[in-house]
């Protein structure tokens, strides 16, 4: 299996082409470049990546990442303090054709309504499989804590994913009965 | 291709430009020192409305509008309940008056106008996605109705105004849960201008106590009236809630003769008017119906 898995896909050192208005902010670009593990190259044309501040005019025809460039419409944006976990990250997502966003950029809006009035609150059977769900069991191991049956958590699980609007049991736990606490 | 469409998608075309350039006057680009640029919407001659949680927390910012004239303009008022910030601008154009807006009607057009950061005005054009009665915000605000919009807005456009077919003023734009984008209605910024612009703040009342909406016991049902109510899970030390005696663990179920089961019928009892007022809640404690009068206080600042 593993064999198989170093044979389907082993990571590869990129060639990534720097792009900086500012001759001092591009030597400092090559540096998280190769700090990242990655191979520093001038040509843009051979470049798997671009690594840019954001700040040059024309920017040629390779998957952008832009640090600490937010309002750019680039493939990849990252903070300007990132790592270089997340430089090469980012790196890689875009030379695979993907986009990159740090959660901070896109802030949920703190306006919101009031929990619907239409959505019961959790039962109390309901908050012991979610306490449950926060520690990390399984259908099986709730079913053993509350002496029910995995077929009867399941169905409780069912109806808190869709009080709780919930996509998944992390989610669930996150959302909790946090959404429904209101301050007055 | 049949020349009638043609005609008719250059027409609509061309009337959607002439609502653009009738409404841009409205846009107001708001520039906070070196931050990303945020978009506002010329409410009277001297006030520019904006999206609260969109306006960095300054006092002073420059107001840009239509035509490149700057204004300085000082942030006279926000109001996180209804997500509405007033800009108090020195000077200021003589807007011609906007026409309000009737309805809108779930699936009308509308034109969301923000400022663009290269100077011009960013346009959206969506159907009224939804339309819904009178709500209330986390934050404790009324909201005159809940109208929802079926287009994407960036965080710099929202704040500016969002004008119907007709050219009518519906309201401001401003960004919900999951980005979806809202209006708050023209009615909810009258409302909350004037004290903002005198107080710089609404007034809200306030119980200092956090609550969440719990199943009542099925042996108290009949006697509570009704399946739900509020549970109090957090108290303020020295809050009104903590003054009256409410203890964490009492479930309120009524206010005043009213029913108490949800969090927006509570929000509707603690509304500007109710600071000062003493009302006497119905609450559920140690197995029992009990009832203990509480003066409504008033909202502190953040």
């Amino acid at each position: 299996m593993s064999a198989l898995a170093a044979v389907a896909y082993s990571p590869r050192r990129l060639r990534v082409a720097i792009v900086a208005a500012d001759p001092a902010i591009a030597v400092r670009l090559a540096a998280l470049a190769l700090d990242a593990g990655h191979a520093v190259v001038d040509a843009t044309e051979a470049a798997d990546a671009i690594l840019t501040d954001g700040c040059a005019e024309a920017l040629p025809g390779a998957p952008i990442v832009g640090l600490g460039a937010a309002e750019r419409d680039f493939a990849g944006l990252l903070p300007a303090g990132a790592t270089p976990a997340q430089l090469d990250a980012a790196l890689r997502a875009v030379a695979a054709g993907l986009g990159v966003r740090p959660l901070a950029i896109l802030p949920e809006p703190r306006f919101a309504p009031l929990p619907e009035d239409g959505s019961p609150p959790p039962t109390s059977r309901e908050v012991e499989v979610l306490t449950a769900l926060a520690d990390g069991l399984s259908n099986k191991a709730i079913a053993r804590r509350l002496g029910i049956s995995p077929h009867t958590v399941k169905f409780h699980l069912e109806q808190l994913f869709r009080k709780l609007g919930a996509g998944c049991r992390a989610e669930a736990v996150a959302k909790g009965l946090k959404r429904q606490i209101v301050e007055f | 291709m049949p020349e009638i469409i043609e005609d008719t998608l250059i027409r609509l075309s061309a009337a959607l430009g002439e609502r653009v350039v009738a409404s841009r006057r409205l846009v107001a680009a708001i520039r906070c020192g070196g931050r990303p640029l945020r978009s506002g919407t010329l409410w009277r001659q001297d006030a520019v409305v904006a999206s609260e949680q969109a306006l960095p927390d300054v006092a002073e910012a420059e107001v840009i509008l239509d035509g490149g004239q700057t204004f300085a303009a000082r942030v006279a008022g926000r109001d996180r309940g209804t997500n509405i910030a007033v800009l108090r601008l020195d000077g200021g154009p003589q807007p011609a008056p906007h026409a309000a807006a009737t309805g809108p009607e779930p699936g009308a057009l509308v034109l969301a106008i923000g400022a663009d950061p290269a100077g011009g005005v960013a346009v959206r054009l969506g159907a009224v996605h939804s339309v819904g009665p009178a709500w209330h915000s986390r934050a404790g605000g009324q909201i005159d109705r809940r109208i929802t919009l079926d287009l994407r807005l960036e965080q710099a456009e929202e704040g500016g105004p969002v004008v119907d077919a007709a050219g009518g003023l519906v309201g401001i734009s401003t960004l919900g849960p999951r980005r979806r984008v809202l209006v708050i209605p023209a009615a909810t910024v009258e409302r909350v201008l004037d004290p903002l612009l005198t107080n710089g703040r609404v007034a809200r009342g306030w119980l200092g106590a956090a609550v969440q909406p719990v199943l009542v016991p099925d042996e108290l049902r009949t006697e509570a009236g009704q399946p739900l109510g509020l549970m109090v899970i957090g108290l303020t030390r020295g809050g009104p809630a903590a003054q009256a005696g409410i203890m964490m663990g009492d479930i309120l179920i009524g206010v005043d003769g009213a029913g108490l089961g949800s969090p927006s019928e509570l929000a509707g009892m603690l509304g500007p008017e109710s600071v000062g007022r003493q009302v006497q809640l119905r609450l559920i404690r140690g197995g029992a119906v009990q009832a203990l009068a509480v003066t409504v206080g008033a909202r502190p600042v953040r």
